[in-house]
């Protein structure tokens, strides 16, 4: 799949929001967008995942299938979370109980008869990662997947996204977290002034001016049964951690 | 296709939105066609009923429609479209829901005249041409509804005056000389209340003219949301 000069704004006459994006995407590749809010990335995804048309360039290659988690998940809706999962299958004609690894793997388990409207912002994040990665699709763009979820939730989706690609999808992800820092084999771009800049080299993590930023020691007293965890989401954020007690 | 028309049917029957055309609906039947018609004139009276109430459902339709397609929030309608493939897969399922939906109003508001119809002995043809009347007339105003929705007109505001308004100039258009641009709503009136024999012979041309209204009201609409 790739983008070929493609340029998008949402009215004639508007502001471009993204200029002249070219970009290979290959199959069994991750690639990640950062950028700051507002630089163009959800944009960027909309169209790569086909929701938006562009107004110059094309688009060509894109797989049939399509797996998409939008940033924020319409939980504002009549249904279980077994039964909207099931509902996301039927549409996509595989079977009903298809979504049921990833339900297991990302803890949603217990949450199967709960209405999506009183699922937490995160749970609610969780289905809406549970029905992209279950889809079973060629190309999976998620945008901001790493929002709002659990530490160990965090913890464990950039090997499961490794894994999708080791299958042949490609994943795009926009992520300003650094969640995939730890990832080595991933294609990483940067959005600035609506235009793609990339990819940038491996192990340059940050962008250029972050990269002066002075590192600062900061001491976090946590109760000992939430240590592990905590000490988990500070490392997918990108921090180094220590424990004093070992 | 299947799956996503009863993933909205059953969004939109669980939410509020249902609700309110069924009270409409159920009241309209209680209230009017629990009225039997006198003896002396059950039987035109009766097939005048089928044309009336043609009528009055044409704004109920394409409120019941716009209400069904605005159910699902804009990123639902997105994942949808990506699960069935298709964007215009995901138009044509909205259609047929909200067409769907409106075919079980009508089914209710028909129930009554038809039971009365047989009371009075209205003849087979004249019977048959006011229950089809109803799903006929029901495919224009869903197109009505869809053509207000969201995902057409953004402000809330803007969508219903538009729907009202719209009624409003398709009913004024079917009573001029331009009634071939219109869903033929006095059409249909004055052939049901005229006569059985008026109603039976006029019906095939009402209904060539609605199915042609329908089907270029929807390829438009159709190619419009692809945009």
């Amino acid at each position: 799949m790739r983008l070929k000069h493609v340029a998008f704004r949402y009215t004639r006459g508007g502001p471009w929001v993204l200029r002249d994006a070219t970009l290979e995407l290959a199959p069994g590749r991750i690639l990640e967008f950062r950028g700051a809010n507002g630089a163009g990335k959800s944009t960027l995804l909309r169209l790569v995942a086909g929701l938006l048309r562009p107004r110059r360039g094309d688009i060509e290659g894109r797989p049939a299938r399509v797996g998409y988690a939008a940033e924020r998940f319409p939980s504002g809706q009549p249904f279980t979370v077994a039964a909207y999962l099931s509902f996301m299958a039927g549409m996509r004609r595989l079977p009903a109980t298809a979504a049921e690894p990833w339900v297991e793997r990302l803890g949603l388990g217990p949450l199967l008869d709960v209405p999506l409207p009183e699922l937490s912002k995160g749970s609610a994040h969780k289905v809406g990662l549970v029905h992209a990665l279950s889809s079973g699709a060629g190309l999976l763009v998620l945008d901001e997947p790493f929002a709002g979820l659990d530490a160990p939730t965090r913890a464990d989706l950039p090997a499961a996204l490794t894994e999708l690609a080791a299958a042949g999808a490609t994943i795009v992800v926009s992520d300003h977290q650094g969640c995939l820092d730890g990832l080595p084999d991933i294609e990483r771009y940067r959005i600035d002034d609506h235009t793609i800049s990339g990819p940038l080299p491996h192990g340059r993590r940050r962008a250029p001016e972050e990269a002066e930023i002075t590192e600062v020691t900061l001491e976090v007293v946590v109760p000992a049964d939430e240590a592990d965890a905590v000490a988990a989401k500070l490392r997918a954020d990108g921090h180094r951690v220590r424990r004093a007690d070992r | 296709m299947t799956a996503l028309i009863r993933f909205q049917v059953t969004g939109y029957v669980r939410s509020q939105r249902a609700l309110y055309p069924m009270i409409v609906v159920a009241c309209f039947v209680i209230l009017v066609l629990v009225q039997s018609p006198g003896q002396e004139h059950g039987a035109a009276l009766t097939v005048g009923t089928f044309g009336d109430i043609a009528a009055f459902m044409v704004p109920i339709w394409g409120w019941t429609a716009r209400a069904l397609l605005d159910t699902a929030p804009d990123v639902q309608a997105d994942l949808s479209a990506l699960a069935v493939g298709r964007r215009t897969t995901a138009t044509i399922a909205g259609l047929i829901s909200a067409y769907g939906m409106n075919v079980a109003l009508a089914a209710v508001m028909v129930a009554v005249p038809l039971v009365q119809a047989f009371a009075f002995h209205v003849g087979g043809p004249a019977m048959l041409a006011g229950v089809a009347l109803q799903p006929l007339a029901a495919g224009p105003a869903t197109l009505l509804g869809a053509w207000t929705c969201r995902a057409v007109i953004r402000s809330p505001a803007l969508s219903a005056l538009a729907l009202v308004g719209g009624c409003l100039v398709l009913l004024v258009l079917s009573m001029g000389p331009l009634a071939w641009l219109s869903i033929p709503m006095v059409g249909w009136l004055r052939a049901a209340h005229h006569d059985e024999g008026a109603f039976t012979a006029g019906f095939p041309g009402l209904a060539v003219h609605l199915v042609l209204w329908w089907a270029a009201a929807a390829a438009v609409y159709i190619w419009f949301r692809r945009r």
